[in-house]
């Protein structure tokens, strides 16, 4: 009988395993997680923190699901090497299990920046189940929270610590907040609310120590600013999972280099999600996107092609998706026009929406929606096929437009207004 | 599984599905109480144009759904009996991952409640409201092996 491993039970671990339980029921399949709780929704963390939705909300796959599919769960079992010559993975404990093929689906991990003090207790990441219950341990004794960098770790940490009552500075080192995500105007508009709503942000500053002894009582800016803290959470962003697969055959740059079919290297080891890197549509480049759809998408096909179905992938893409304090916001594809190529963009503000949509040649590329989000899914997809854009350029910003204004270019296999079809 | 088609010849854009919709998913299923409802229902289903020609949008419970897969909280599920895309709404937080992700545009947020605005196709009831109201029976509540048949 064959042995299918799969390392990370998160977003890509999850799918994967889906896909290959629904072509093959009979294989042995283990899932192997260095984290000890049942797959969660991690993206929900923030909104648990805030005490917006409770803990039991964080199940995204409970221990039924491992049963009814015949999965063998490993918690707490942290792969450190992957030996593809010897077709097998070793554990922590030196416990090595062998298998035929291989799902590597480790995700990444928070950056912490080399800054004196940073590993002080009251400083933490804000990844894991286990970080979230940390902070909570800590809020009775915390009045102010700092949160490094304005993405969005840094600032989902903010506003569930300000919705916890606790005074929240976010320390930026850029002159804008969500700089990979938005354009200036657009994170004005989220800058400004996010401060009505009593959240401080601080732009062009950065933290060069954690003071207290042992524990956290306080940051230094680069200023010289001194802001007393009981908590710093570091939301500096990522960084690929792959310490296990250095020094083998499988190819690494940032993250696990994939072929369009999210093969690595070797051929019977696939990856998928956070620590994988992609070709990316927008950019025309391969590329990390640490995001939970794209982890998805590719755990479910690299799952399909694990057991054979040679589907090709076609390509990852930025996409987010937010809230805060009921603004919400989208961002998709290149937001900021680079200064080499023909791109151009075009932008529509009114009071507290905005949309701009960015063009390179005859390709939609890029959009962020701030307010209003209707059809920003007729966006992503316009995005994804690559579809010349021309007929419909000058109403993609329309207020009335709308998927059937875009049906000409993507309802070609739409059987829903069937009439036009047999017509 | 049974799905909303279009017979857009039929359509006159007179937008009696939405009404029908809407009250279809109030408190009171009454046109005259709705009005007063604490928080107004808002339609599932909405009639766009191109052209002056109708096109209604909902929710096509997607075989390979792009907003199951990109649901970060696990609130949007395929029902593996029914294909129906099911949402569970106190798992819902609220990030419109869903809407960002909608090839059709068929998914809108209600920032009111938190929850996206989607067809459920009136869950309990044999047949949607929107397909009981349509003066002009433009709205065809199909298999799509019975409507190839048509």
């Amino acid at each position: 009988m064959k042995q299918f491993i799969v390392i990370g039970n998160s977003a890509a671990g999850i799918a994967a395993v889906e896909s290959i339980r629904s072509k093959d029921r009979d294989a042995k399949l283990t899932v192997i997680s260095d984290e000890d709780y049942t797959a969660y929704c991690r993206c929900v963390l923030s909104y648990y923190l805030a005490g917006e939705t409770p803990e039991s909300n964080l199940v995204y796959r409970s221990e039924k699901f491992y049963k009814e599919n015949n999965i063998e769960l490993l918690l707490n079992k942290k792969v450190t090497r992957v030996d593809p010559q010897k077709n097998r993975v070793i554990l922590e404990d030196n416990e090595k299990l062998g298998f035929d093929q291989l799902v590597i689906a480790t995700g990444s991990s928070p950056k912490f920046p080399d800054i004196k003090g940073i590993r002080k207790r009251g400083v933490s990441g804000f990844r894991t189940v286990k970080d979230i219950k940390e902070v909570l341990g800590m809020l009775p004794i915390v009045k102010t929270a700092v949160c490094l960098g304005g993405g969005l770790i840094g600032l989902k940490a903010a506003y569930a610590l300000k919705k916890r009552g606790i005074e929240v500075k976010v320390i930026v080192k850029s002159r804008q907040i969500l700089s990979q995500l938005l354009d200036k105007a657009g994170a004005d508009i989220i800058q400004e609310h996010l401060g009505s709503q009593g959240i401080e942000i601080l732009t062009g500053a950065d933290i060069i120590e954690f003071l207290g002894e042992g524990e956290l009582k306080a940051v230094k800016l680069d200023s010289g600013k001194v802001i007393g803290c009981e908590v710093a959470i570091i939301g500096k962003g990522v960084s690929p999972n792959v310490g296990l697969v250095k020094n083998t055959d499988i190819r690494v740059e940032e993250g696990i280099i994939l072929d369009s079919f999210l093969k690595t290297s070797v051929e019977n080891i696939l990856a998928a999600g956070d620590c994988a890197q992609t070709y990316d549509i927008a950019m025309e480049k391969s590329q990390v996107n640490a995001l939970w759809p794209n982890a998805v998408e590719q755990g479910a096909l690299a799952g399909k092609n694990l057991v054979g179905e040679g589907l090709k992938y076609p390509g990852s893409l930025g996409m987010n998706s937010v809230d805060f304090f009921d603004l919400p916001v989208i961002s998709m594809g290149i937001t900021r026009v680079p200064k080499e190529g023909n791109y151009r963009e075009f932008a529509r503000k009114v009071d507290n929406s905005y949309k701009k949509i960015v063009l390179r040649n005859n390709l939609l590329v890029g959009a962020i929606l701030v307010g209003k989000l209707d059809n920003s899914g007729i966006y992503l997809e316009l995005i994804r096929k690559k579809i010349d854009i021309s007929d419909i350029a000058d109403k993609l910003l329309d207020v009335n437009f709308s998927y059937a204004k875009a049906f000409d270019l993507l309802g070609k296999e739409d059987s829903t207004y069937f009439e036009i079809k047999n017509k | 599984m049974k799905r909303l088609y279009f017979d857009v010849e039929k359509c006159m854009a007179c937008k009696t599905c939405e009404i029908a919709c809407c009250v279809g998913h109030s408190l009171s299923k009454d046109l005259f109480k709705v009005m007063s409802e604490e928080s107004l229902p808002l339609p599932l289903i909405k009639i766009k144009e191109k052209d002056r020609k109708p096109y209604p949008i909902s929710c096509r419970h997607c075989q390979e759904a792009l907003c199951v897969a990109a649901c970060m909280s696990g609130c949007l599920t395929k029902d593996k009996l029914t294909g129906a895309v099911l949402h569970d709404k106190n798992k819902c937080v609220g990030c419109w991952m869903c809407v960002m992700v909608c090839p059709y545009g068929a998914i809108r947020p209600d920032r009111k409640r938190k929850i996206p605005l989607r067809c459920d196709m009136c869950k309990d009831l044999d047949t949607p409201q929107c397909v009981k109201s349509c003066p002009t029976k433009a709205i065809i509540w199909a298999e799509e092996k019975e409507l190839v048949k048509k």
